[in-house]
């Protein structure tokens, strides 16, 4: 549509009210404007439409003189100042600065005194900041040197936006206070804190790691074992934070840092916990998690307590053997009903080399109600060990009953045999056969010494077994020795022999892919 | 504080998929509105999270009152009337206790089937709306524009003069001012009602 700026045009008039007209388009209204009555009117009509503009120019009247009984002090942001034409082209007023945008450069310049050394960005008192680590809801993560100490840093400064917030500046330091309150290994320390600066800011101590969220992106679904690892360490945080009376609140990939070339996990950012007693907040489930992982109790503002951070290590756990936290959807709200509603997809069918027992522990913990998730913390974390003695040892360390009962039947086993290598493929029959030979050479050295159990006696276990895993039980069944430990540890045998069929067979199966895409 | 968190916790069940969508809308435009009357009524900074809250729940509670007609505007605007009149009781109760926020009872008060606000009620409501919203887009305009808005239709001078202060062409004025008209309006009727930000030719 050509603009002709002598003539009356309602379009024009509108889009000049949703601010869409280019600044060509805007002086030639402009000069419109000046004289034609008629598109003056039209165009105030357009924008008050049912308000009115004598109901808004009471009501800012009104309020600046003080006759409405509301609004102590509060309208010098709506009295214009007096400014010179000249010098008026940023939008004003107050409150717009947002801290979420904040560029580092800027940042700096802000924030920090001028550097020292050459490499630093800027100084935070006795620590030289070197680069930006990371930054998220709450603040940004700085990396920094404390010359005197010898020692990397990691410094947390809180979002300028909440800074200027005395209940986010108070939630601060409540952090530091919870968190320096517990002393564990499995929990990041928190070494000073200042939160009467401008804005308020941790130091912990610098290390070397990626976020469980992290690597979950980077390599998908874990092995078993590191799934029951860092669940274990994770636990034992909880458990120590817990015994404080301490509920994190926040439990998710993000907050759980695996340190490099170390077996050790951290749980960080104790943002959201406070004291379960702390009577200003409690109850009105005001602070609440992260949606994917929050428990049923915080997506329904209900009070939060100890088993809360027991379901969000169940939903960690589900994505750490699945890859995808357990309650999906597109908006968040979306998400608060399944976690309040659904049950989520069986881990099984969405990893066949999860065992079935540890699926159940995970079913255990995400419990919609928090008294059914199998105990607190510490016993958790117990159970967990007892998962990672019987995945290294199986025959030394059978599970626990207690575990082994929670496994869910699992009607129909989806393996990567059946999911790689469907009916129709052109690599089963070669497959099959390579395969053959390779399980039965293994099952004959597991089947040695031979041994019965009479039918009947199998084990809950055993209800998880692959395919492969029902002839290797016949094979075992003319074993002489008691049922029970034997079959476990055969069973375990056999699973890790799937997983590694299993793996196997991806690796045919991507180069077979690579092999069918550079076919012409 | 930390709006999309207390929006988490305010989940109602409806049977129309639309209508849940409007609450949501509605909460996400509604809550900011209430922080900023929470802090006008001399509410204390640290409670104003807990009242905001509560006064949503009662609003979130009522929801189970609605009966449906098929459309989501019709929920939308009975929304926003069932939380006008709860809010307007805050209001009130608030005023004669100044500052004395009671816990769980101040839900309980705020839930009883709303009285019919008298008129009085109703352009207090309305004027901390308007208030509100002109606070709250103030900010997008260059201070030019809302120096020409606010001395042509607050102050009443004329256009020609406040033109010849400013500096400014008479078209200029009389397109930013309602351009900041337009944009009070479609903030109060974020809340108010069920009708689009401007844009659509009626």
């Amino acid at each position: 549509m050509t603009p002709t700026p002598a003539a009356c045009d309602r379009q024009l008039l509108r889009l000049s009210l949703d601010d869409s007209l280019s600044e060509q388009q805007e002086d030639l209204l402009a000069a419109h404007l000046e004289d034609c009555e008629s598109c003056q009117l039209t165009l105030a009509a357009m924008a008050s439409d049912t308000l009115g503009w004598s109901r808004v120019s009471t009501a800012l009247r009104e309020e600046i003189s003080g006759a409405q009984p509301l609004g102590r002090g509060m309208i010098s942001t709506l009295i214009p100042a007096n400014p010179s034409p000249a010098q008026t082209n940023a939008p004003t007023g107050s409150g717009h600065f947002s801290g979420w945008d904040v560029l580092p450069a800027d940042f700096a310049v802000d924030f920090l005194e001028p550097a020292r050394e050459a490499d630093s960005l800027g100084r935070l008192q006795d620590i030289e900041i070197r680069s930006v680590i990371g930054h998220g809801g709450n603040g940004i993560v700085l990396k920094g040197y404390q010359q005197e100490l010898n020692r990397l840093v990691a410094v947390k400064v809180m979002a300028p936006q909440l800074a200027a917030n005395a209940a986010a500046r108070k939630r601060f330091a409540r952090e530091a206070q919870a968190t320096a309150a517990i002393v564990h290994p499995n929990v990041m320390p928190i070494l000073t804190v200042h939160s009467s600066n401008q804005l308020p800011y941790l130091v912990m101590p610098y290390v070397d790691c990626e976020s469980l969220q992290e690597r979950l992106d980077r390599e998908g679904p874990l092995p078993t074992l590191d799934v029951l690892r860092i669940a274990h360490q994770v636990a034992r945080g909880l458990a120590a934070a817990h015994s404080q009376g301490l509920v994190h609140r926040d439990v998710k990939p993000a907050n759980i840092l695996l340190e490099r070339n170390v077996d050790r996990v951290m749980l960080t950012d104790f943002g959201l916990a406070r004291a379960i007693d702390d009577a200003t907040l409690t109850g009105t489930g005001l602070i609440a998690g992260t949606p994917q992982y929050m428990s049923p109790e915080q997506a329904r503002g209900d009070s939060v307590n100890l088993p809360s951070d027991l379901f969000s290590l169940g939903s960690v756990m589900y994505a750490m053997c699945t890859g995808r936290p357990p309650f999906r959807a597109q908006t968040s709200y979306g998400i608060l009903r399944r976690v309040i509603e659904d049950t989520p997809r069986p881990v099984g069918e969405l990893n066949a080399d999860v065992p079935a027992w540890l699926e159940g522990l995970i079913n255990g913990l995400l419990g919609k109600q928090s008294e059914t998730r199998l105990g607190d913390a510490a016993v958790i974390a117990t159970m967990l060990q007892s998962c990672i003695a019987h995945v290294q040892q199986p025959q030394s360390n059978p599970l626990p009953d207690r575990i082994r009962s929670l496994a869910p039947q699992r009607a129909r086993p989806r393996t990567a045999w059946r999911r790689l290598v469907p009916d129709g493929s052109r690599y089963r029959l070669p497959l099959m056969a390579i395969l053959s030979a390779a399980v039965l050479g293994t099952l004959a050295l597991v089947a040695i010494p031979p041994r019965s159990s009479p039918p009947g006696e199998r084990s809950a276990e055993t209800t998880d077994q692959r395919p492969l895993g029902g002839s290797a039980a016949d094979v075992g069944k003319s074993s002489p020795t008691a049922p029970g430990s034997w079959e476990d540890g055969l069973d375990d045998e056999l699973s890790t022999l799937t997983l590694k069929i299993d793996q196997l067979l991806e690796s045919i199966e991507a180069t077979a892919d690579v092999a069918a895409e550079s076919q012409p | 504080m930390n709006q999309p968190e207390t929006r988490h916790s305010l989940i109602v069940r409806l049977k129309n998929a639309g209508d849940e969508r409007a609450w949501f809308d509605f909460v996400t435009a509604y809550e900011p509105f209430l922080r900023h009357l929470a802090g006008r009524l001399g509410v204390p900074e640290r409670d104003t999270p807990d009242v905001v809250q509560q006064v949503l729940l009662a609003v979130a509670r009522s929801v189970d009152g609605w009966s449906d007609d098929g459309t989501e505007a019709s929920f939308r605007r009975w929304i926003a009337t069932v939380a006008r009149n709860i809010v307007i009781k805050f209001m009130t109760r608030e005023r004669r206790q100044a500052g004395g926020i009671g816990g769980t009872d101040l839900v309980q008060l705020l839930e009883q089937v709303p009285d019919t606000p008298d008129p009085g009620q109703l352009d207090q409501y309305e004027h901390e709306l308007i208030v509100w919203a002109a606070e709250q887009i103030r900010g997008e305009f260059i201070e030019t524009s809302w120096a020409a808005f606010w001395r042509t239709v607050i102050e009443g001078h004329s256009v020609q003069s406040v033109a010849n202060d400013l500096g400014i062409s008479r078209g200029s004025i009389y397109m930013s001012r309602s351009r900041i008209m337009a944009r009070i309006r479609d903030k109060v009727d974020e809340v108010l009602t069920d009708r689009r930000p401007a844009g659509e030719e009626a």
